[in-house]
């Protein structure tokens, strides 16, 4: 059996590999420029806080931080709420020709090709649609990418709710509805926590759409701010780090206040 | 798929009833349809365009698909792509295995190295490209002051292709080595315990019960594990629009992001729908060819 203190020392040495990265970023978040640069300092010799300062007042970030919250958040609801109907249909129905089996199907494959692959055909949809640098425009984008998700895990999580104790709701004589409010929805609550979860990093995190869906401060998002920040800024390190550290806080935060909820929805349902 | 097979169809009614599916499907159908479907159907038809400045002027049937196949900038970006995507894949795939039968016994420490390792993938992968230019950076990189501090030079990384190349590998391996980890970590802690108990009691050591026991049970789940993360590879735009743009020349100019280029900085539509619907189809190929091996493997 390996020795315990060789397991210690992998420990230690996966956990340095995976925060040194970060910590770099951060001690030059609170450096200047000339620090960075010149003197190369393993830390921050005089800690400064311009350089968030600098980005809330002449930046735009407070702006790119309310788009990315509206954004995220109208449509993760709408996905959520579209996607759990539909998943509940899936999960209890028996559709003629497997229509219920091959609309799972389909939405999964949606969900397996590479966002990439319908960039052009979803600029070309919001352009004509005159939605292109406005919240609506990215609202509807992120809704329907998230939905496919939504189907798919709410339908696994409806699955594991024993379709009995509707069954006998209903013979008490609940209506549908009463039953699927009374007994499925708080089973399935969990669930839906775990689906939105992922749901609201990954819309947060989305990146290659908001770059091409948007193109002032009116409706930026966190990532999309950001990059275009450095794209301009080349060379100033300490803006840049700074707003690496803001573009990626409020989403660390919530990530480890539900980290419980948080890998089966990484992993596609692929572990429970 | 058992699942399925169990479900009952006792709750289905009659008249409002029986189309009471069909209502609850239609918002989701509704927004897929006219956001992803009929999109993609419309970038079918913009793939046989000829586009100049971003208005379509003739039809040039599969020309642009024929013309992929000739064009040495697809092709390099094709190659820089499967490159980039097999050696991701294949590092994240064995550290993560590695790393989690390092961590399948319970040992103080664990839960907290999971937590940990829950960073690299929720942090924005714009944010993760920024943390990794700053540890390249020739002059305020993380591996320039290392090196300094040693009494070496300046250390270039971005500027040189292979350099850059690898050094895109090694953020990606960075950023997704622990969710393969978290998936091969759930599946050895759900692994049944007597067949390795007993050949370990018939005398076999380390190696043989991996070889013979652990990675014929792992199989399944190795499989659905390389399978996402392959996918989610050749996806990759965000990191690399922000590390090196593509660059030096096109060492790391992966498909999406000539793709991308091709579309909004040189206004050929047509051609670049032609790619992504290549780069789709390859895709679906790859993820059928994957699932038919699974099913396989199942089988045995």
């Amino acid at each position: 059996m390996t020795k315990l203190w060789v397991r210690y020392a992998v420990m230690g040495l996966v956990i340095s590999i995976v925060l040194l990265p970060i910590y770099w970023m951060v001690a030059a978040s609170f450096k200047t420029n000339k620090e960075i640069t010149q003197d190369a300092t393993l830390y921050p010799h005089a800690p400064t806080f311009d350089n968030f300062t600098r980005l809330f007042a002449a930046k735009d970030f407070g702006h790119f931080l309310l788009n990315s919250v509206v954004v995220t958040t109208v449509s993760v609801l709408l996905a959520l709420i579209f996607g759990s109907l539909g998943a509940y249909a899936i999960a209890r129905f028996r559709l003629p020709f497997g229509l219920d089996r091959h609309i799972g199907l389909s939405l999964l494959v949606m969900r397996i090709v590479p966002p990439v692959v319908i960039l052009i055909p979803v600029f070309l949809f919001i352009l004509r649609l005159n939605l292109i640098d406005s919240w609506l425009g990215l609202i509807i984008t992120y809704t329907a990418l998230n939905v496919t998700y939504c189907v798919w895990m709410m339908e696994s999580f409806f699955r594991e709710i024993p379709v009995d104790l509707e069954e006998a709701a209903m013979v008490d004589g609940d209506s549908r509805f009463g039953a699927f409010r009374r007994i499925v929805l708080p089973m399935a609550a969990p669930g839906m926590v775990a689906t939105s979860i992922f749901a609201i990093i990954v819309t947060f995190n989305e990146f290659m759409f908001a770059l091409v869906l948007t193109s002032t401060p009116r409706a930026m998002t966190m990532p999309r701010g950001t990059a275009t920040l450095i794209g301009r800024i080349d060379t100033d390190w300490a803006s840049m780090s700074a707003a690496g550290v803001l573009g990626a806080l409020p989403i660390v935060i919530f990530a480890f206040s539900v980290q419980r909820h948080l890998v089966r929805g990484l992993t596609l349902g692929a572990v429970k | 798929m058992s699942k399925a097979l169990v479900r009952k169809d006792r709750l289905q009614g009659a008249g409002l009833d029986g189309a009471l599916p069909y209502l609850l499907l239609a918002p989701s159908l509704l927004v897929v349809m006219a956001v992803l479907l009929y999109p993609l159907i419309d970038g079918l038809r913009a793939s046989t365009k000829f586009y100049r400045y971003g208005k379509p002027l003739r039809d040039v049937g599969f020309d642009n698909y024929v013309q992929l196949w000739s064009d040495p900038q697809f092709l390099n970006s094709l190659m820089v792509t499967v490159s980039f995507v097999a050696s991701a894949v294949i590092l994240e795939t064995v550290l993560g295995f590695a790393l989690a039968l390092f961590c399948s016994r319970e040992i103080a420490g664990i839960r907290f190295m999971r937590t940990i390792l829950i960073i690299p993938m929720v942090v924005t992968p714009v944010v993760v490209a920024i943390v990794f230019r700053l540890i390249y950076a020739s002059d305020a990189g993380m591996l320039t002051a290392i090196s300094q501090t040693f009494g070496g030079g300046s250390v270039e990384i971005l500027g040189r292709p292979l350099r850059a190349f690898i050094g895109l590998v090694a953020l990606d391996v960075w950023e997704w080595t622990p969710l393969m980890f978290l998936i091969l970590l759930a599946g050895l802690q759900s692994l049944p315990v007597e067949p390795l108990e007993a050949a370990r009691v018939d005398g076999a050591g380390g190696w043989r019960l991996f070889w013979d026991h652990t990675l014929p049970m792992m199989r399944p789940i190795l499989a659905v594990a390389i399978v996402l993360r392959t996918i989610d590879a050749f996806g990759t735009f965000d990191q690399v629009f922000v590390l090196t743009r593509g660059g030096p020349g096109e060492a790391t100019r992966l498909l999406s992001i000539f793709g991308y280029d091709t579309a909004f900085k040189f206004q050929q539509t047509g051609y670049a729908a032609a790619l992504f619907v290549t780069m789709g189809l390859i895709i679906l190929a790859c993820a059928m060819a994957a699932v038919r091996l699974l099913k396989k493997v199942e089988a045995k």
